[in-house]
C-alpha cells in the first residue's frame, strides 16, 4: 500500500492517474453516446422504442434502407463537393495568407489578429450574413461579380440546384479560414530562420526553399490543419439551416445535415444514426491514414 | 595575391543604429582572415553582408571581382557555416550534403559520389544515413563544414562555428578546419569572439570594436604592434596590464604612483601623463634590487605557469617558473623597457 501510494506520487502510478481522469471521462462522454448511436444503427427504432435500450435487432436493414433512399447518391456527392472543396479552399488560401503574413510587413500581426473575427462568430450569425451576401436579388456578391463583368446576370446561388451547395462552400470556406491560417501561421513561425538562410545560400529559390524546406518542415501541421479541417467540415452544420436549408430538392444537403433531418424532422432515427455512423467510419479511415503519415516524424 | 573579397567604406544602418561604420577590407585570395571583438561588435553583420544575408546601406562589394550589389545570396558562390549549424532536420546527412548539389542540377549518382568524398575527408561516412537530431554536436559540426566544401565556393564564411563544443574538441577542430582551408585552397572568413581561435588559425585577424575596424594585421604584429589601447588589450591572454602614469623628467621612464618606475626604451616627452602597457608574460620577477614593485594578491598555479595578481588586481603576472610567493609579498619587478607600450590616457592611441 506504502509503495502505491509512492507510485502515485512520483512514479508511474501518477501518469496513470491522469491518463485515467481523461479516460474516464472521454468515455463518459463521448464513448457511451458513439456506441449508443452505433447500437441504434443496427436496431428498429419508433417513437415507443425511443427511451429504451434494447430493441428489436434490425441487422443491417438500416444500412440499406438509406442506400436505397433516393437521396443517398446526391447527398454522397454533395457531402464529398463539401469536404473536398471546403477544405481545399480554407488550406490553400489559409496558407497563402499565413505566407503572406510571415513576412513581417508593419502591421502584419495587427491585421492577422483581425481574421480571427470570423473564427470567434456563431456559425449561425456567420450563415445570415453570407445569405445576404449571397442573395439572388440583392446580394453583394451578385454586384460586385457584374460589375467585375464576370456574370451577366444574377445568379441565384442559393436556390440554383447548380450553385446551392457551393453557397455553402463559400461561407464555410470564409468560416474556417482564420483557424487555417492561424494553426499554419505558428507552423511557418516554428521553422528557424537560419535553415531558409543556408538554403538560400546554397542556391535555392524561393519556391525551391518553399518546396524543399517549408513543406517538409510544415508536414506535420499539415497533417493536423487538414485532419481538423476534414472533423470541422463534417461537424458543420449551422451554415445549412442559415443558407439553403438542404434545398432546393436536397441539393445542397450534406450526410451531417441530413442525418439530422433523419433524426428530427422525419424522426426516423434509426436512419439518422445509421448516417452518422457512416460518417465515422470515414473520419476514421481519414484519422489512420494522417496517424501513418506523421508516424515517420522528423523535425528536429 | 588578388583580392578575393574586397569591401570599400561599407556602412549598415539597422534602423537609426549603425551598425558597421566605414569598413574597409580586403581579403586575398586564398587567406585566412579572422574577425574578432567583443559581443554586439558587429562580426556578425560584416560576414552576413558578405554573404547577402544583410543588405548594406552605402559602400561597394566586390566578390570575385564582380559588384555584389543587389545579387541575392543564392548567386554569390559563396558557402556559411552558422554558429547554430544551420542543418536541414528533415534531411540525412547525405541529403544535407548533397542539397545544394540537388539544387544545381547535378546528378544522382555523381552527387552520391561527391558527398561519398566529402564524407571522407570530414569523418562523416558512418553517418550518411542519419538524420541531424541523431548526431552530436561535433558530428553536427562535421557535416555543416562538409556542406559548405561540397560545393567549392568562391569562399567560406565561418560565424562562430566552434562555440558550440567543449574544450578539447574546439582545439581540435580548430586544426582541421586549418588544414582543411589549405588543402582546398579556399578563401575564407572566420567570425570568432575567442582571440585564441583568431590568433592561431588565421593568417590576417581583423580587430573590431562598434562596427569600427580598430585594426588589422598579421596576428603577431597585433600582438607586438597594438594601435591602441584596446587592440592591445583585446590580443593576448591573460590580458596587457595597464599602469597610469607619468614621462619622468628625462623622458626614459614612466613614473607610477609612489615612486616606482617603468623603464622605456626611448625617448618619450617629459611629464606627459600616459597609460603604460606591459604584457603579463613580459613581466620579470627581479632578482636583485627592483625600480617597480607590486604586491600579491593572489597566486595561480597551472604547473606549467604560475600567475601572480597584485592586491588591486590591476596587475598580472605570468611566469614559467613555479614560484613560491605567498599573499601579500612585495615582489620587485623587471620590465624589458622595448616591451613597454604607451598609450594615450584619453583617445587610447599608441604613442
Ligand atoms: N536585425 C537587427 N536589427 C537591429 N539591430 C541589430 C540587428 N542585428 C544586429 N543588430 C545590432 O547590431 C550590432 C552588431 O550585431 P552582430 O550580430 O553583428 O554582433 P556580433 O559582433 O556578431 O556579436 P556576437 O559576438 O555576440 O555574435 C549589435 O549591437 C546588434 O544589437
Ligand atoms: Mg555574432
Amino acid at each position: 500500500m506504502r509503495r502505491f501510494l509512492a507510485s502515485l506520487r512520483d512514479g508511474v502510478g501518477f501518469d496513470i492517474l491522469l491518463v485515467g481522469a481523461a479516460m474516464v471521462f472521454l468515455v463518459a462522454m463521448a464513448g457511451l453516446p458513439l456506441i449508443y448511436n452505433v447500437l441504434m444503427s443496427f436496431q428498429q427504432v419508433d417513437m415507443f422504442t425511443l427511451g429504451s435500450l434494447i430493441r428489436p435487432w434490425a441487422g443491417f436493414q438500416n444500412y440499406i434502407d438509406v442506400v436505397r433512399e433516393p437521396a443517398f447518391w446526391l447527398v454522397t456527392k454533395n457531402t464529398f463537393i463539401f469536404v473536398f472543396f471546403s477544405m481545399g479552399g480554407q488550406f490553400i488560401i489559409g496558407f497563402a495568407l499565413a505566407l503572406f503574413f510571415a513576412q513581417n510587413f508593419p502591421g502584419a500581426s495587427t491585421i492577422r489578429g483581425l481574421f480571427l473575427v470570423s473564427w470567434v462568430m456563431p456559425g449561425l450569425v456567420v450563415g445570415a450574413i453570407w445569405s445576404w451576401i449571397l442573395a439572388g436579388d440583392f446580394g453583394v456578391l451578385n454586384t460586385i461579380l457584374k460589375g467585375l463583368g464576370i456574370i451577366q446576370s444574377n445568379v441565384f446561388w442559393k436556390s440554383d440546384p447548380a450553385f446551392s451547395i457551393w453557397a455553402v462552400v463559400i461561407a464555410n470556406i470564409w468560416l474556417g479560414l482564420a483557424f487555417n491560417m492561424l494553426l499554419l501561421s505558428v507552423g511557418l513561425a516554428a521553422i528557424p530562420r537560419d535553415l531558409y538562410e543556408a538554403a538560400e545560400l546554397d542556391g535555392a529559390n524561393a519556391f525551391q526553399r518553399f518546396w524543399t524546406i517549408t513543406l517538409p518542415m510544415m508536414r506535420s501541421t499539415i497533417g493536423a490543419v487538414l485532419s481538423l479541417g476534414l472533423i470541422g467540415t463534417l461537424q458543420q452544420f449551422d451554415l445549412f439551416p442559415a443558407i439553403t436549408e438542404g434545398g432546393p430538392a436536397n441539393t445542397s444537403t450534406v450526410a451531417q445535415y441530413w442525418s439530422w433531418q433523419m433524426s428530427f424532422q422525419l424522426y426516423d432515427f434509426a436512419k439518422g444514426a445509421t448516417i452518422s455512423v457512416m460518417m465515422l467510419v470515414l473520419v476514421l479511415i481519414a484519422s489512420i491514414i494522417y496517424v501513418r503519415s506523421t508516424r515517420h516524424e522528423v523535425r528536429g | 595575391m588578388t583580392a578575393q573579397i574586397e569591401l570599400k567604406n561599407i556602412d549598415k544602418h539597422y534602423g537609426a543604429f549603425h551598425a558597421l561604420k566605414n569598413v574597409s577590407l580586403s581579403i586575398a585570395k586564398g587567406s585566412f582572415v579572422a574577425l574578432v571583438g567583443p559581443s554586439g561588435c558587429g562580426k556578425s553583420t560584416l560576414l552576413r553582408s558578405i554573404a547577402g544575408l544583410e543588405t548594406i546601406t552605402s559602400g561597394d562589394l566586390h566578390i570575385a571581382g564582380k559588384e555584389m550589389t543587389g545579387v541575392p545570396p543564392r548567386h554569390r558562390d559563396i558557402a556559411m557555416v552558422f554558429q547554430s549549424y544551420a542543418l536541414y532536420p528533415h534531411m540525412t546527412v547525405e541529403e544535407n550534403l548533397t542539397y545544394s548539389l540537388r539544387l544545381h542540377g547535378v546528378g544522382k549518382a555523381e552527387a552520391k559520389a561527391k558527398a561519398a568524398e566529402v564524407a571522407a575527408t570530414t569523418g562523416l561516412s558512418a553517418l550518411l544515413s542519419r538524420y541531424p537530431r541523431q548526431l552530436s554536436g561535433g558530428q553536427r559540426q562535421r557535416v555543416a563544414m562538409g556542406r559548405a566544401i561540397i560545393r567549392n565556393p568562391k569562399a567560406f564564411l565561418f560565424d562562430e562555428p566552434l562555440s558550440n563544443l567543449d574544450a578539447a574538441l574546439r582545439v581540435q577542430m580548430r586544426k582541421e578546419i586549418r588544414a582543411l582551408h589549405d588543402r582546398l585552397g579556399a578563401t575564407s572568413v572566420y567570425v570568432t569572439h575567442d582571440q585564441i581561435e583568431a590568433m592561431t588559425m588565421a593568417d590576417w585577424v581583423v580587430v573590431m570594436r562598434d562596427g569600427i575596424i580598430e585594426q588589422q594585421g598579421r596576428p603577431l604584429d597585433l600582438y607586438d604592434q597594438p594601435v591602441n589601447r584596446f587592440v592591445a588589450g583585446f590580443i593576448g591572454s591573460p590580458a596587457m596590464n595597464f599602469v597610469d602614469g607619468v614621462i619622468s623628467e628625462d623622458g626614459r621612464g614612466v613614473v607610477v604612483g609612489a615612486g616606482d618606475r617603468i623603464p622605456l626604451a626611448r625617448q618619450a616627452e617629459p611629464n606627459r601623463k600616459v597609460v603604460a602597457g606591459v604584457r603579463p608574460e613580459n613581466l620579470r620577477v627581479a632578482e636583485g634590487a627592483a625600480s617597480f614593485h607590486f604586491e600579491v594578491g593572489n597566486v595561480e598555479s597551472t604547473g606549467s605557469a604560475t600567475y601572480l595578481t597584485s592586491k588591486d588586481g590591476a596587475l598580472q603576472l605570468v611566469q614559467t617558473e613555479r614560484l613560491g610567493f605567498s599573499v601579500g609579498d612585495r615582489v620587485g619587478l623587471d620590465i624589458d623597457p622595448a616591451l613597454v607600450h604607451l598609450f594615450d590616457p584619453q583617445s587610447g592611441a599608441r604613442i
